[in-house]
């Protein structure tokens, strides 16, 4: 008797394990997919170094591992500490720019603020900003404001309503509308509805963004000084191609410290802006 | 009122003293000063700071911005019979992403787990990863790029090794901010049966993170394909030798048919992407 | 066996877990451990399995010293005894079987594991687990579409699977309603029963307690107020063990964690 039982129970656990569901061959597949993405794209790459690289390799160790250090002392306006100022400057203007001009962009990209043919025509003005790179973003301002740190700020402010207007445009449309209709039901006109029930909920988020926009900026910063728009990038850009390491390492360290610290102290400040103050 | 204040207010409220309002009833509220005013003084302050230091010149940007309309008016007419040259150049940038993203989110993986609070008790391993992880973070890739076009060459191996670098910094950041998020329960219980810390993450934790590790690996794909096309301008391959030397010599209807390439191509991608994830997320459910 | 010898816990924060615990227990107890939340109910029954350390005595698991396992060793101990939690510990993106089959991962070679391989017989005594908690047609559901019972049976398969002699329960039916909290008791008393295992279950509910445990220890503020069999335990034991005096005023009603007891 508990032997037919015991058998019975056999049978449907062996059932069981037959009908179990065959998703091994999707794995591998993709696993194969992913395999043959990488072949194909290392294909044609010559990957290796050779003599004169791996020498390089090693005076560029060394030049970065000891810094160039008499830089960080000198005030002029070829020594670092300048140079951290412009760079910051740079950011700075640019993202205060960016998002004040971003305000209206984004407001007038908002399906549920204007018509959805308006919203449209601004949505793509701000996908053709945000298609072409910052770095040729410089390249054409350039032409406009001559090379130099004013050059950094125009591209930076341009690219930056870009992106801010995108992220901005997602907190419009998730704005909580219960408010307005609380606000027309005790008679306020359209200016009161925005200052009362719309800036309100915008506003932290409205910072939030710029904050972590100034983050991109200062990084961005070090990028557009090799096409001659100011900043911390444009001597690096020149150490760089002269070979000294030394010097390249002194930029580096410098800019790598201040880009951490900045990001840190920018970390913090959104997420108190998040929570709320305390 | 005194045992209710344990906490010493901010150096603000202690400086400018909150409104005292008392109602007609006799019941009392303390208003803290606004602090905006003093946000905008300090904006205005390092506007004009900056300002100074960039020789921001508003008189010359209106004088000269005329220059503008021309450029952007020859990039919008994209000139077709260029597709030829940036066709192969497209696909060297293409392939040097895919190579970046793909080793870039493999080597981050590991990384990350190293770098969550939750996994690594050490509290110095811990954050000399995380160190680590900023500081490969702090620099673009276009800096790699230049670097490593030295050691390695000009060819795009220098390119995708750059990819790969800045997509570690991106990819461990934020999955081990995913990591640290996870539901840890069934890691304890993979302990309490005699599993390895390794065994008990990649059995019990892995599952959890995988579809945020997915989508991370995805959206740095998104970014590195924007990167990639600039790449060049420092002499790695791909798009970016085209668009320096067409910008040089002020072809900018051929730069214009570059940037619709790009544009394309980008958003296409996204487009997979927003698919590939819609299976992830539906797998989620 | 099981014995506590003198066992003291205090934790870095000075508070006093366990004071001179004093405990034997032979295999195939049904064990339940009573007493207020933070009694010390959770740390005496996760220093078994070490999951947390003792700060003075001797704790031996069948001859083990429990304290001076190390590493591999630990590990290897900690085999033989399984362990349910309150909240499950599911993978709950995983499904029914793999989160059974996981168990089986300490004694796998890497590769298997970080591929997620398990043999046909590893898959067979998997089944043959959650057929013993009468949850064989959802194993290859995923966790996340089952009910708190269900994935609580689902736990208790894992735990089988690993062929334990000993299950500790850290308050397994307190998110589970009354109805389910009493089929998941009496799969523990099944399992106790056939198998031989011991359990010692944390629990709250007094009634579910007295109804499937051999053996009931009450614990208060860290310290063995009570161990007895099931029938000895009188309302004058559950008021030593809640209220810390055996014969309470008259009219005074204590609620302990939201069940009301009237004097």
């Amino acid at each position: 008797m508990t032997d037919i039982k015991q058998f019975q129970a056999q049978e449907n656990i062996l059932e069981k394990l037959y009908s179990e569901p065959k998703n091994l061959w999707k794995r591998i597949l993709i696993i194969l997919f992913i395999v043959g993405l990488m072949i194909w794209g290392a294909s044609g790459t010559k990957i290796g170094i050779d003599e004169k690289g791996l020498n390089l390799a090693k005076s560029i160790f060394s030049g970065i591992t000891h810094p160039e250090t008499l830089l960080l002392f000198n005030l002029t306006e070829k020594g670092i500490p300048y140079l951290v100022l412009e760079t910051i400057a740079i950011a700075f203007l640019s993202t205060v720019i960016g998002s004040i001009l971003a305000i209206p962009v984004s407001f007038l990209s908002s399906t549920n603020i204007v018509p959805k043919p308006v919203a449209y025509v601004f949505r793509a003005i701000v996908l053709f900003i945000r298609t072409i790179p910052s770095l040729v973003w410089a390249l054409i301002w350039v032409r406009v404001t001559s090379t130099g740190p004013f050059c950094g700020v125009v591209t930076q402010s341009v690219c930056s309503i870009g992106m801010i207007s995108k992220l901005n445009v997602t907190a419009i449309e998730n704005l909580d509308t219960g408010v307005l209709e609380a606000l027309d039901a005790c008679g306020a006109n359209t200016f009161e509805k925005i200052r009362v029930g719309v800036l309100p909920q915008l506003s932290a988020s409205f910072v939030s963004t710029a904050i972590y926009r100034f983050d991109i900026n200062l990084k961005d910063a070090t990028i557009l000084g090799i096409v001659g728009a100011g900043g911390i990038g444009f001597p690096l850009d020149a150490a760089i191609n002269s070979a000294r390491w030394s010097r390249v390492g002194a930029f580096l360290i410098v800019l790598i410290i201040m880009v951490v610290l900045i990001e840190f102290i920018s970390t913090k400040i959104r997420a108190r802006l998040a929570r709320g103050r305390s | 009122m005194t045992e209710t204040k344990t906490k010493k207010p901010p150096l603000f409220d202690r400086i400018l003293k909150p409104e005292h309002i008392v109602l007609d009833n006799g019941h009392a509220v303390d208003r803290p000063r606004s602090r905006t005013p003093l946000f905008v003084l300090l904006i205005l302050v390092g506007v004009v700071i900056s300002a100074k230091t960039t020789g921001f010149d508003i008189a010359m940007f209106v004088k000269r911005f005329n220059q503008l309309p021309v450029i952007l008016g020859q990039i919008l007419q994209p000139n077709f019979e260029f597709f030829g040259e940036v066709w192969p150049k497209l696909v060297e940038t293409i392939k040097m992403s895919i190579v970046g993203t793909v080793a870039g989110c493999i080597v981050a993986l590991p990384l990350a787990i190293v770098a969550s609070a939750n996994i690594v008790g050490s509290k110095v391993i811990l954050w000399f990863f995380r160190i680590l992880i900023s500081v490969v973070r702090s620099l673009p890739a276009v800096i790699y790029a230049y670097i490593f076009k030295f050691v390695f060459g000009m060819g795009t191996f220098a390119g995708s090794l750059a990819i790969a670098v800045f997509t570690v910094g991106i990819v461990a950041k934020m999955l081990y901010e995913n990591i640290e998020t996870i539901d840890m329960g069934a890691y304890e219980a993979m302990q309490s049966f005699g599993a390895t810390t390794l065994q008990s993450f990649w059995t019990a934790c892995m599952p959890q993170i995988l579809p945020q590790y997915l989508d991370n690996c995805l959206y740095s794909f998104e970014l590195n394909i924007r990167q990639s096309s600039i790449l060049g301008y420092v002499g790695v391959g791909g798009l970016g030798v085209l668009i320096k030397e067409r910008i040089a010599l002020r072809a900018y209807e051929d730069a214009g048919m570059i940037f619709l390439m790009i544009f394309v191509v980008v958003f296409s991608i996204d487009l997979i992407n927003d698919r590939i994830r819609g299976i992830i997320l539906r797998r989620k459910k | 066996m099981i014995e506590f010898k003198d066992v003291s816990k205090t934790y870095p924060n000075g508070t006093k877990g366990l004071k001179h615990v004093n405990l034997k227990i032979e295999q195939g107890e049904f064990l339940a451990i009573i007493g207020l939340s933070g009694a010390g109910k959770s740390t005496l029954i996760r220093t078994i399995n070490r999951m947390i350390d003792i700060t003075e005595g001797e704790l031996t698991v069948d001859g083990t010293n429990v304290m001076s396992l190390k590493g591999k060793d630990l590990r290897q101990f900690r085999r033989k005894i399984g362990m349910i939690f309150q909240s499950f510990n599911l993978v709950t993106r995983s499904t029914v079987i793999k989160n059974v089959l996981s168990s089986n991962v300490p004694d796998m070679p890497w590769y298997k594991t970080f591929f997620g391989i398990y043999s046909k017989e590893q898959k067979v005594r998997a089944l043959e687990a959650l057929d013993k908690v009468h949850i064989l047609d959802k194993a290859y559901s995923r966790c996340d579409e089952l009910s708190g019972g269900q994935m609580q049976r689902v736990a208790l398969a894992r735990t089988l699977n690993q062929n334990p002699s000993i299950i500790l329960a850290d308050e397994p039916v307190a998110s589970l309603d009354p109805i389910i909290a009493d089929v998941v008791m009496s799969d523990f008393a099944r399992i106790n029963k056939e198998l031989n295992i011991s359990v010692f279950i944390n629990i709250h509910h007094v009634d579910l307690a007295l109804k499937y445990a051999t053996r009931v220890i009450g614990i208060r503020a860290g310290e063995i107020v009570y161990d007895g069999p099931t029938k000895d335990v009188t309302q004058e034991v559950l008021n030593l063990v809640y209220m810390g005096k055996e014969v309470p005023v008259a009219g005074e009603k204590i609620e302990i964690e939201g069940m009301v007891i009237e004097q």
